[in-house]
């Protein structure tokens, strides 16, 4: 199978004052197209410093990261931009969406970045996903007027729009309840499923590891190992355990 | 394209709902924009306006279009006056016709209308002097054996009244003041004229009483007025085509080839006229014209109030006929049995608002026909004498051939008060020697049998024959005879009033020229090409338009722009402030929908033109709104006008009133000046927007 990501003793330094904060010590990974990866451990382990290296949306101190086969080490900025609106889709942990648009107009946005597709192609792709998130009677809404659960369906669609290679999902639901984020996790996991896109999440709650085909378990900067989701949730239930 | 056109959608639709999220900052932001806008609109329609009528008033009263004028003079040439009183130093272009002949060669110029500005003091004759003169006539024809008893014994009671009022004025100080106020032989000379005895001496003697009129009585009579006249020498013929806005009032033209003066019909009325009915028409134009009220107006009840002090100008013109016929018909007017004529005018000129329009009426009716309203009158002769260049005193005596206005312009002083004289008097009262001049100067010479004496030769020729006078060569024995003569001739034959060849108008020196152009809109190149024209005529000219001919009236209304453009820079800077502050809390506080925006894929120019966008939407919708209104102002400026509250503003305004007008350009400025304080006020938000890392949007809570 291809790798979709390829990382590379990947270090990254945040620097506190004059004082440079490792977040990244020799992280090496690589993510198989279709797989649905959690990147687990706790607070502070580096888990978004990685997805953001991942993203796009930083760049290491060292080492190398490729996405769909291109080094964003070398790439422009204006390039990996255009790499995140074509390749990569953005699911948050606070939803992120523009306040002022409606659920639709949030949906297309990635779309009209694109200026690719015809105002009607726009149009049928954003009602079915609306279709397919389930929440085709709130397109015309604003993010106010949703709860937490519909919000961030809205900006799974919104990840999905472009029909992207590579989801990335922050903490996708912490800020959710228990059963909102079982939906989420379930509606994720079936658009992997049918639509073959490849899904990187973050958490640090062991109860979603199970839906994963593997977990990445992060701690300090490192990574400990590549399991199984079995096998996380089974050490997660052991007393003693390192991931929280 | 079409995708263009829907992310510039999104970004437009973007813009919009933040602004409506953010009401009262828009709304503030919008404010300052929607005055700004305004301002800009409603202040430069204003004086752009303000700029052709003002120019209207230059150009059509004395400047032309474009002023030529010796480029070696020492100043700059100020056709409607400097700050102080004097002319400026301006060099005498000797030809004329070679100026002319330079200026005509360009193509653009219609017409060069020859002129000299100058000023003079005119002393116009105290009413005692004409009185007295007209005495001196009426006893020279009595001692020439003419029946003139009637004429005598009316200028008599005419001069006997002056004194009476001259000795109760003397009391008056007396009483007011103090004794030591008045001079004894002020009082001595008033009390010799009012007794009998003196009148008697007159019958007898009339000589030596006429003389003691005029040396002792005629001094103490101070209702002389210096008449301050500035004054353009020109071609009356050319100007008057030139100029077209000059309509006479009274009298006639200047007639080609004669020699004339003519007021201007405001210098005429505010100087010339008698002061009490000069207030009187003053305070009639304040109370139908401007809608004032003697009850409230303190300006009114100032006129009013030196009208009743000062009926001796009245008084003094009455001779015994008059003075009955005044007290009979001011006792009737005023229903009163008061016999003293002093007291009746006094209580006839206390007006009221509710007494005021009978009282005028009655005045010019009643009154006004037994008076001389204008000291000096249409047809007579005037005198001014004025300093030359080198110090000499040159006088000239002209007829005074009538009035004129420039219309639309009647009340102003600044354009109305410039008065027209012949530009052969004009060089002659300068100090030019003209051909008439030269003449004289020769027949001068020629009778006092003067000669040429050259340096070299002077002490030979002056002393060096013994048979000859010290006084030079070839002076006739019958030389003081001749120069009797000669002075006889020039009593017998006015000079000033014999025609001159109007050819010399074409031919002499000048000051200044104007220039009447065929294409206004090319000031500026025809400028240059007269320049050009004059160096080809080894002439050194000087051409400048009309608003620097103006001088200080013609910059007004470069400061007042200055003014209002200086006015909308801090408007725009305080508005450029506000909204760039509001657009940075916005940005920073959007940090997290910026950062979101970038990591879905929003390049650094959506955001900054998303900002943009937003604060053009502030400015266009307000800018506009701000825009509409002032032209809406303008509209109705224009359709009810601004009156003209004084004279200064009558010739700012070219008239009464100014209608301004909207030109397009006011609008576009306006929205330029917007659009770019909006577009600007963008760009430190936006560069803020462009470095908001897209990691912002992922941060958690690691």
């Amino acid at each position: 199978m291809k790798h979709i990501v390829s990382v590379k003793e990947v270090h990254k330094n945040y620097v506190l004052g004059t004082v440079a904060v490792p977040a990244l010590r020799g992280v090496s990974l690589e993510v198989t197209e279709g797989e649905f990866l959690a990147i687990a451990g706790p607070s502070g382990s580096g888990k978004t410093t990685l997805l953001n290296l991942i993203g796009c949306v930083d760049t290491p101190s060292a080492g190398s990261v490729d996405v769909a086969g291109s080094p964003t080490g070398s790439m422009s900025e204006r390039d990996l931009t255009r790499l995140r609106l074509h390749t990569i889709g953005f699911i948050f942990q606070s939803f992120n969406l523009v306040s002022v648009l409606s659920v639709m107009q949030n949906i297309e946005l990635p779309l009209l970045l694109q200026r690719s597709a015809s105002a009607r192609e726009r149009r049928h792709r954003v009602e079915a996903l609306l279709d397919r998130v389930g929440i085709r009677e709130y397109a015309r809404h604003r993010p106010s007027e949703l709860s937490g659960g519909q919000r961030q369906r809205v900006a799974i669609a919104r990840a999905l729009i472009t029909r992207p290679q590579l989801v990335l999902a922050d903490e996708p639901t912490a800020n959710l309840d228990s059963v909102t984020g079982t939906n989420i996790l379930d509606l994720m996991k079936e658009l992997n499923r049918t639509e073959k896109t490849t899904f990187i999440f973050s958490t640090h709650d062991a109860r979603v590891w199970a839906y994963a085909n593997s977990v990445v378990r992060l701690a300090d900067g490192k990574i400990l190992d590549r399991v199984s989701a079995e096998e996380a949730v089974r050490a997660a239930s052991v007393p003693g355990a390192r991931s929280s | 394209m079409r995708g263009y056109l829907d992310t510039l959608k999104v970004i437009v639709v973007i813009a919009l709902r933040n602004l409506f999220a953010s009401r009262l900052k828009t709304l503030i932001v919008g404010g300052i924009v929607l005055f700004g806008s305004m301002l800009v609109v409603v202040g430069t329609a204003l004086v752009d306006s303000f700029d052709a009528a003002m120019s209207r008033s230059i150009i059509g009263s004395v400047a032309g279009h474009i002023q030529v004028y010796s480029a070696t003079s020492k100043d700059e040439l100020a056709v409607m006056g400097s700050m102080g009183m004097e002319e400026p130093d301006i060099a005498v272009i000797d030809d004329f016709a070679a100026l002319k002949r330079a200026c005509m060669t360009v193509a653009n110029v219609k017409e060069v209308v020859p002129m000299g500005l100058a000023s003079a003091i005119v002393v116009a004759g105290n009413t005692v002097d004409v009185v007295l003169e007209e005495l001196r006539a009426a006893v020279r024809a009595k001692l020439a054996g003419e029946d003139v008893r009637e004429t005598y014994e009316a200028e008599k009671d005419h001069v006997r009244q002056i004194v009476s009022v001259l000795a109760g004025d003397l009391d008056n100080v007396r009483k007011i003041q103090s004794e030591a106020a008045v001079a004894p032989e002020e009082i001595e000379a008033v009390a010799r004229a009012s007794s009998p005895g003196f009148w008697d001496d007159l019958e007898r003697d009339p000589l030596p009483a006429l003389e003691f009129l005029e040396n002792r009585i005629a001094p103490l009579a101070s209702d002389a007025d210096m008449l301050f006249l500035r004054y353009l020498g020109t071609d009356p013929v050319a100007y008057q085509r030139a100029f077209d806005r000059v309509k006479i009032v009274e009298g006639t033209p200047i007639p080609p080839g004669q020699r004339g003066f003519l007021f201007t019909q405001g210098m005429y009325e505010e100087q010339v006229k008698l002061k009490v009915a000069l207030r009187l028409d003053k305070i009639r134009k304040g109370i139908a014209g401007r809608g004032r009220t003697i009850a409230k107006d303190p300006e009114l009840q100032a006129w009013i109030r030196r009208n009743t002090a000062e009926v001796n100008e009245v008084l003094l013109q009455l001779d015994g006929r008059k003075t009955r016929l005044f007290r009979d018909k001011l006792q009737k007017e005023l229903g009163s049995g008061e016999a003293d004529v002093a007291k009746l005018l006094t209580e006839f000129f206390r007006v009221d608002d509710g007494n005021f329009e009978r009282r005028y009426r009655f005045f010019y009716d009643e009154l006004a026909p037994s008076l001389q309203l204008y000291r000096v009158r249409v047809g007579d002769p005037l005198t001014i004498k004025s300093f030359t260049k080198g110090g000499y005193v040159q006088s000239v005596r002209l007829k005074v051939y009538g009035t004129f206005v420039l219309e639309g312009l009647e009340d102003s002083h600044i354009a109305g008060h410039t008065n027209l004289m012949d530009l052969v008097s004009f060089r002659e009262l300068y100090g030019f020697v003209t051909p008439e001049r030269e003449q004289e100067l020769r027949e001068l010479r020629a009778a006092a049998g003067l000669a040429e004496v050259s340096r070299e030769n002077a002490e030979a020729e002056l002393f060096g024959r013994k048979d000859e006078g010290a006084s030079g060569g070839g002076r006739p024995a019958d030389a003081d005879a001749a120069l009797r003569e000669l002075a006889g001739k020039s009593a017998r034959e006015d000079r000033f009033a014999q025609p001159y060849d109007p050819a010399e108008l074409q031919r002499g020196e000048v000051l200044n020229a104007a220039v009447i152009v065929k294409d206004p809109r090319r000031i500026r190149e025809t400028i240059a090409q007269i320049e050009a024209a004059g160096a080809r005529a080894g002439l050194p000219l000087r051409a400048v338009n009309w608003q620097k001919a103006a001088g200080l009236v013609g910059q007004f209304v470069t400061m007042i722009r200055g003014v209002l453009y200086v006015s909308v820079l801090i408007i725009f800077a305080v508005a450029l402030v506000i909204i760039n502050n509001a657009l940075v809390m916005a940005t920073l506080g959007r940090v997290p929908e910026i950062g979101t925006l970038r990591a879905v894929g929003a390049q650094r120019r959506f955001l900054l033109g998303m900002l943009l966008v937003e604060s053009l939407a502030v400015g266009v919708l307000f800018g506009g709104l701000g825009a509409m209104l002032g032209a809406a102002i303008v509209g109705g400026l224009h359709a009810w006008g601004i009156p003209a509250v004084n004279e200064k503003l009558s010739f700012f305004f070219s008239g009464p009133r100014l209608h301004p007008t909207l030109g397009l350009g006011n609008v576009a400025l306006a929205l330029i000046i917007v659009f770019l304080v909006s577009a600007v006020s963008s760009i430190y938000p936006g560069l803020l927007a462009m470095r908001v890392n897209p990691r912002q949007a992922m941060q958690t809570d690691e």
